[in-house]
């Protein structure tokens, strides 16, 4: 399997579709339309690429995610902000202690996900945002070993939460409530189908496969759920200096990457052989 | 009537100011100076094996090949606190190297083995990854040669291990060989109370 680039959208500045200083989170609707979580904003684009839509955040944010209803869910230093599609803010969800730094978030079986990068964990919660349980932290490290700082995962089309954990060289499956179930990769400096260096792979998303993306040297990869590596997708057009670059799939297999350094969303495609 | 404050006026007090207070600090310094009150300091953000954004290069060994102290007084230094205690930590593996039956690589970096690991809490026999791991530094053997602040910079590594002068072992020469070699100029003087690896 083979990947090429297809485009790139963003890039460092003020002007309209870029970013100024950071570019933390990627999501992808299923209509195609790209979301960003940069500096404290949230940014749209079309599926060509197009800026459709920006808001402001209270705060500067680090992930997003997008619910079946369209609600857009922005994860953030010790609160989740949810807007609907429009920008307007719907609610937020205040948690100095268990939202620490909101990373990522998902949604399983009505539930919401949020990856807290602080307490190394995912905190399930209800639709209304109660608290119901920790997944990741039932191990001999009380938690997943995060030393980029932060906590990724994605969750597949049965509910299962597939979460990076960077310190383990692996990306590992638990069920929501929480149970470990297995995981795939392991350790290796110079196999592209290992993980390198001393921690990754730092973000992954899930669909049909399971994306992940690595730093030092950065790249996107793409595995089977038996932990086959199936395809460099891309590395050379990252900066070198990029990590925790957010990583996204729509329904038709594109690739989504954030390069955090050139602040540049990268877009990729299989290549039909 | 007092003559009206213009903006000359007040760029000539600002102006002034500046001079005084850039007179004054260079004095400050150069008395310092005279009196033992400075010393050689690495600056991390400028030394090549520290400083952000340069990757994929060779580590620079000046320090340990330029200091007229046997061995050299610089040492690497790891801040505990920035450390992310990695089962698989670059600065102490050669992460190149073939990975062994524990999945661990099979080589060190340090060319003199000056880095030791140990678990932190109850080691875990079968998987080291489910352990914190502490990586400590033998001043001893450690000739300051880089490799491992090198390879623990970000984004590879937290950028933990920074290069440190010693002060028991620095001379205090007052034209630092290293300096005069150092292409990064990152060996700067600083007042001793500024210094940040304290006298040893």
């Amino acid at each position: 399997m083979q990947y090429r680039r297809v485009a790139a959208i963003g890039g460092k500045g003020t002007g309209p579709g870029q970013f100024a200083t950071s570019l933390r989170g990627l999501a992808v609707d299923p209509g195609g339309n790209i979301y960003a979580a940069n500096d404290s904003q949230i940014t749209i684009f079309d599926a060509a690429g197009r800026l459709r839509r920006r808001w402001s955040t209270s705060q500067p944010v680090h992930s997003v995610a997008v619910a079946g209803d369209g609600a857009v869910y922005a994860g953030q230093i010790g609160q989740i902000e949810i807007f609907d599609g429009a920008g307007k803010l719907l609610r937020t969800w205040h948690d100095q202690t268990l939202l620490w730094r909101v990373t990522a978030i998902g949604f399983v079986d009505g539930d919401v996900l949020a990856g807290d990068a602080m307490g190394r964990a995912i905190r399930r919660f209800d639709s209304g945002g109660k608290f119901r349980n920790n997944i990741g932290t039932d191990n001999p490290l009380n938690g997943l070993a995060v030393p980029n700082g932060i906590v990724d995962f994605g969750v597949d089309g049965h509910g299962i939460i597939h979460a990076a954990n960077p310190g383990k060289h692996r990306v590992e499956r638990y069920t929501a409530a929480g149970e470990l179930l297995g995981h795939i990769g392991q350790f290796h400096g110079t196999d592209p189908a290992g993980f390198g260096g001393c921690c990754n792979p730092t973000n992954v998303a899930v669909r049909d496969r399971i994306y992940v993306t690595e730093k030092a040297g950065p790249r996107a990869k793409v595995y089977n759920f038996n932990g086959e590596l199936e395809a460099v997708i891309a590395a050379d057009v990252f900066d070198a200096n990029c990590k925790n670059m957010s990583i996204a799939v729509d329904r038709r297999g594109r690739v989504y990457v954030a390069d955090t350094v050139k602040l540049t969303i990268f877009i990729f495609e299989k290549v039909a052989v | 009537m007092s003559e009206p404050f213009t903006r000359r006026d007040l760029l000539h007090k600002v102006g002034r100011g500046t001079v005084l207070a850039t007179l004054g600090g260079g004095a400050a310094f150069l008395v310092q100076k005279a009196h033992g009150q400075v010393v050689w300091q690495v600056d991390a953000a400028r030394c090549l094996n520290s400083r952000l954004g340069v990757v994929g290069v060779e580590a620079c060994n000046l320090c340990t090949t330029e200091c007229v102290v046997e061995l050299s007084a610089v040492r690497a230094v790891n801040e505990y606190s920035r450390c992310g205690r990695c089962n698989i930590c670059p600065a102490y593996f050669n992460i190149t190297s073939a990975v062994d039956e524990r999945g661990l690589p099979s080589e060190k970096l340090c060319p003199r083995d000056a880095i030791t690991r140990k678990p932190i809490g109850k080691a875990d026999p079968e998987d080291p990854a489910n352990n914190f791991y502490e990586y400590l530094i033998d001043e001893e053997k450690c000739d300051g040669c880089g490799k491992c602040v090198m390879q623990c910079k970000e984004p590879l590594g937290l950028g933990s291990i920074v290069l440190r002068i010693r002060y028991n072992r620095c001379v205090d020469c007052n034209r630092c060989a290293i300096s005069k070699a150092c292409p990064k100029d990152a060996l700067i003087q600083v007042p001793v109370r500024s210094q940040n690896g304290g006298r040893a």
